[in-house]
């Protein structure tokens, strides 16, 4: 005979079994492909056609409207000339290095902001102010201070992207449930076990959303610097590449800079923090956006 | 404010948790609410104790002065035992790591090694039953299975310490988010976990049904200060014993009434 108990271990069994989380079946990489893939080529394309088809109507001159064909041929150029690749190093390089001294300095102040009451009353709404100001306004600025010189991209690069990185990781650790640390109060956690094992991980998400935008802005404002500030000695960036095109009076030119200008954008977003952002919501269960 | 709080582990261990004369005041001046007036308690080794009252009695306020989390405002709190674990009413896993990984979190904080961490962290999930989904994330786990996720957690952290100290358990209201079956599969799940390990446990509850049930002594607190009213010896009990605590619990919230 079973006992009141057993039937209730039977019971438990049975509610685990029907609360199993069903594995979902992965779909086959075509699928994916056909899913994910394909719509952006078709937007692509239909743009090229729309494209064509205005430069054919010939509504306007062609030193304002190239045809296509004119704009992939000025890529090829100066692909085959390499000074595509040595203009998107030049640009390239400084971001990344401008990108990762913005994150040396808006990590640490960010922590600052979020855990120290009088920092945050005495600088956290500068620094949100700090995020809707236009990083160009501070070209004219920072070239009356440091000349037409790396320094200056650089400091136009930092006041872009540090404002966003520090305030994603306060709103990262802002967002923390409550809940969280005082459990790890409880399981016998310090103050530095806590930050690096409760605080940190938690404020992940937010922290991510910071980087992502620091990235967008630091890459804008390093653009924006580059089409302002130009001097031999700072050589030849994407931004120097468009500005000359525009000097030039050459369209396709200005037209090519701009593509490249967006493939680094949507390069970077998709092999870098796409999959990243992916790895940390999936893990968390927050699989709304993917 | 004098703080005579003293924490003293004793040799002696036929107490483990000994609450005398604990008062706790929110606030100051006219604005300053007493949660809780010289609330006496004694727990013993392995015993398990319910503190049953209305909401504004201080269970929650009482749970976390013995959890350590909140200093009483005066009175004298004596624990025998190793580091008390705590349980909410919410799960409350950290939603970036696996069930073993959470468990593992609170022997890690204890200083445990790695491999023992995983050992020990396998052995409790097996405890509540979850050894098939300790690589499982808690958004991957229904409410019930991550209650007992929580609750193999905080047997991780009160039974880490070696040296005979009985392991002590403080649970607040740890079921009262849960559906009525999965609760009551859940409370007997504790019965047993209780029973195997030998740990005094201190429930908090608002449920007389699930206070007689699981407890062997019921103490009533009243509200609003918190004081202990009465206490029950409810191994073996009846339901007469159930209508008479219900009655005093009724008439504890009826004297509010104004």
């Amino acid at each position: 005979m079973a006992t009141p108990s057993d039937t209730l271990d039977k019971v438990g069994a049975g509610l685990d079994a029907l609360d199993a989380p069903v594995e979902a079946q992965k779909p086959p990489l075509w699928r994916r492909f056909v899913k994910t893939g394909v719509p952006p080529i078709i937007a692509f394309a239909l743009l090229l056609g729309v494209w064509q088809a205005l430069w054919a109507s010939a509504l306007l001159p062609e030193f304002q409207l190239p045809a296509p064909v004119n704009v992939w041929n000025e890529l090829i150029r100066s692909i085959g000339t390499g000074e595509a690749f040595s203009v998107l190093w030049t640009s390239l390089h400084r971001a990344v290095f401008g990108f990762i001294a913005a994150v040396l300095i808006a990590t640490p102040l960010g922590l600052l902001v979020a855990k120290v009451r009088v920092v945050r009353a005495a600088i956290g709404s500068l620094l949100t102010g700090l995020q809707s100001l236009p990083s160009v306004a501070w070209v004219p600025a920072a070239i009356l201070w440091f000349g037409v010189t790396p320094s200056t991209i650089y400091f136009v690069v930092l006041m872009g992207s540090v404002p966003s990185i520090a305030n994603g990781l306060v709103a990262g650790i802002d967002q923390i449930p409550p809940l969280l640390p005082r459990v790890g109060r409880a399981l016998g956690a310090g103050r530095l076990a806590s930050a690096r094992h409760i605080l940190l991980p938690a404020a992940l998400p937010g922290y991510l959303a910071g980087l992502k935008q620091g990235w967008a802005f630091s890459w804008r404002s390093l653009m924006a610097a580059e089409i302002i500030a130009t001097s031999p000695q700072l050589g030849t960036g994407l931004g120097q590449y468009l500005h000359n095109g525009s000097s030039l009076n050459d369209i396709n030119m200005v037209i090519a800079a701009i593509f490249l200008i967006l493939l680094v954008g949507i390069g970077i977003e998709l092999l870098l923090f796409r999959p990243l952002e992916r790895a940390v919501l999936r893990a968390r269960g927050l699989t709304g956006a993917l | 404010m004098t703080a005579t709080l003293e924490t003293t582990v004793l040799s002696t261990v036929d107490t483990a948790v000994e609450l005398a004369g604990v008062r706790k005041v929110f606030g100051h001046g006219n604005s300053a609410v007493v949660a809780l007036d010289g609330v006496d308690l004694k727990v013993k080794p392995g015993e398990f104790v319910c503190l049953l009252g209305a909401s504004g009695c201080g269970k929650s306020t009482l749970l976390n002065i013995v959890a350590g989390l909140d200093g009483a405002t005066s009175g004298e709190l004596q624990l025998n035992t190793s580091r008390p674990a705590v349980m909410f009413q919410e799960p409350a896993l950290m939603p970036w790591l696996t069930a073993a990984r959470n468990v593992e979190l609170a022997l890690r904080f204890a200083g445990v090694g790695r491999l023992a961490r995983k050992r020990r962290a396998l052995e409790l999930l097996e405890l509540v039953r979850l050894g098939d989904v300790a690589d499982k994330r808690p958004h991957e786990l229904s409410g019930g299975m991550r209650q007992r996720v929580a609750l193999a957690r905080a047997l991780a952290s009160t039974t880490v310490t070696a040296d005979g100290a009985p392991a002590l358990l403080l649970m607040d209201e740890p079921f009262a988010a849960l559906d009525a079956i999965t609760r009551d599969v859940l409370q007997s799940e504790l019965l047993r976990v209780w029973e195997t390990t030998n740990t005094a446990i201190i429930f908090v509850t608002h449920d007389v049904r699930e206070a007689v049930r699981l407890g062997q002594r019921v103490v009533l607190l009243s509200s609003r200060p918190g004081r202990v009213v009465r206490e029950w010896d409810v191994t073996g009990s009846s339901d007469s014993v159930l209508d008479e605590i219900n009655t005093h619990l009724r008439e504890v919230i009826s004297g509010h009434a104004v």
